[in-house]
């Protein structure tokens, strides 16, 4: 109960006599003070890696990536063939670049980051297009990609589409086709290319 | 160290006695650094003034006149640093409208920057070296849609297929590693995490 009230002060949803009464309980109790500090400690903490730095959600030690990107492509290389023949190749497709005049109308969906945002969005059926809201650069070039979330594994990148180029400096436009997704929940990650900057991931779920 | 009631404290300091000022000080200062905290903005020099100009205030009130409810001094503190944080909110809110915001930005004061830089600094490398620890990408995105989106521990849980036992324990873990690593690079405060005096 106590952490729970830590987390809702820090992240500003108390009421405001809720809040003050909690300050007063803090003052007479010095060790849940600190508790509190290293919370919003944590939170500045992320806001400031999100804002500054290119290494955020999926970074982790560089050596520890290398080696299991060598043990990945080693375990592919060798099961590959057996994959190929026995599994049908399906949800790769679903991410597909837009073809302006070819996929005029349709499903749409938007996709920007919100922040407290409390669900995520639903993918409509059939092929979608789907408008992915944010601050780009119109000359440069963004990779996209669609990560599936698993509950006890890691993030599976599904597809990945490079050269992307924004149609506005502020929407970049991909097309899903929802029918070749299992249902769960769903990342699309942009990413400058060849660039530093932060990889921003869009999060929706396909029922 | 024994918590100290607040109406034995406010008789003791108005009786002259040094040692209850110190006993208040440690009391008081966790408290109105993290109240304070959240009404400075990541302005760590101004929250620094704030805690010391609110015990000031106490202490000088208590050695004085005295405060109507002493067994409220907690309240009373709390009150006065909320009320020194509105003034000084104030205060920087009339030199933005009164003063030309590029000379304003040429007088900054860079002790006060720095300050504020090395604690956002600080926070940020104990992050991502937590992060850089964390093997499951599952875990390094719970820790980001909980901290940097603010979505609901329960909405989280539904969206990731975790139950709350699960998300509780990542959470823990990752709150009690980030406070070793602060230790571990000398960044935990006096104030913040070490142990008692």
């Amino acid at each position: 109960m106590t952490q729970e009230l830590i987390q809702q002060y820090v992240a500003g949803t108390l009421g405001e006599a809720e809040a003050e009464a909690f300050e007063e309980s803090c003052l007479r109790d010095p060790e849940l003070a600190r508790q509190v500090e290293l919370e919003q400690r944590l939170k500045l903490g992320f806001e400031q890696v999100a804002r500054n730095s290119e290494e955020f959600v999926r970074s982790g030690n560089t050596g520890f990536w290398q080696l299991a990107v060598a043990a990945s492509i080693l375990v592919l290389v060798t099961a590959g063939v057996w994959m190929l023949q026995r599994v049908p190749q399906t949800s790769e497709h679903a991410l597909a670049a837009v073809v302006p005049q070819l996929q005029l109308g349709g499903t749409s969906m938007r996709l920007a980051l919100e922040r407290g945002a409390e669900n995520m969005p639903e993918l409509p059926r059939g092929e979608v297009r789907v408008a992915i809201a944010g601050l780009l650069e119109t000359g440069a070039l963004y990779s996209v990609s669609l990560d599936r979330l698993h509950p006890l594994k890691p993030v599976q990148t599904i597809s990945t589409l490079e050269g992307q180029k924004p149609s506005s400096p502020v929407t970049l436009e991909v097309m899903i086709d929802s029918d070749l997704l299992e249902s769960g929940t769903y990342y699309l990650r942009v990413h400058r290319q060849a660039s530093d900057e932060e990889a921003l991931d869009f999060g929706f779920i396909k029922n | 160290m024994d918590f100290i009631p607040g109406g034995e404290l406010s008789r003791r300091i108005r009786e002259g006695d040094v040692s209850a000022e110190s006993e208040l000080i440690r009391q008081f200062e966790p408290g109105l650094r993290m109240l304070l905290r959240r009404r400075t903005g990541g302005d760590h020099g101004l929250l620094q003034d704030l805690v010391q100009e609110t015990l000031l205030v106490v202490i000088q009130r208590l050695r004085g006149e005295g405060i109507d409810e002493p067994q409220k001094l907690a309240a009373f503190a709390a009150q006065t640093a909320r009320n020194l944080a509105i003034a000084s909110l104030r205060k920087a809110e009339r030199q933005k409208t009164d003063v030309d915001s590029e000379a304003t930005e040429r007088n900054a004061d860079p002790t006060r920057s720095v300050e504020g830089l090395v604690e956002d600094v600080e926070a940020a490398m104990a992050v991502r070296a937590l992060l850089r620890e964390l093997p499951q990408a599952r875990d390094r995105l719970m820790l980001k849609r909980f901290y940097l989106e603010d979505h609901d521990k329960e909405v989280i849980c539904q969206e990731m297929q975790l139950t709350e036992a699960a998300f509780n324990q990542a959470l823990s873990r990752a709150r009690r590693r980030f406070r070793q690593i602060l230790d571990e690079r000398g960044f935990s405060k006096r104030d913040l995490l070490s142990p008692e005096p």
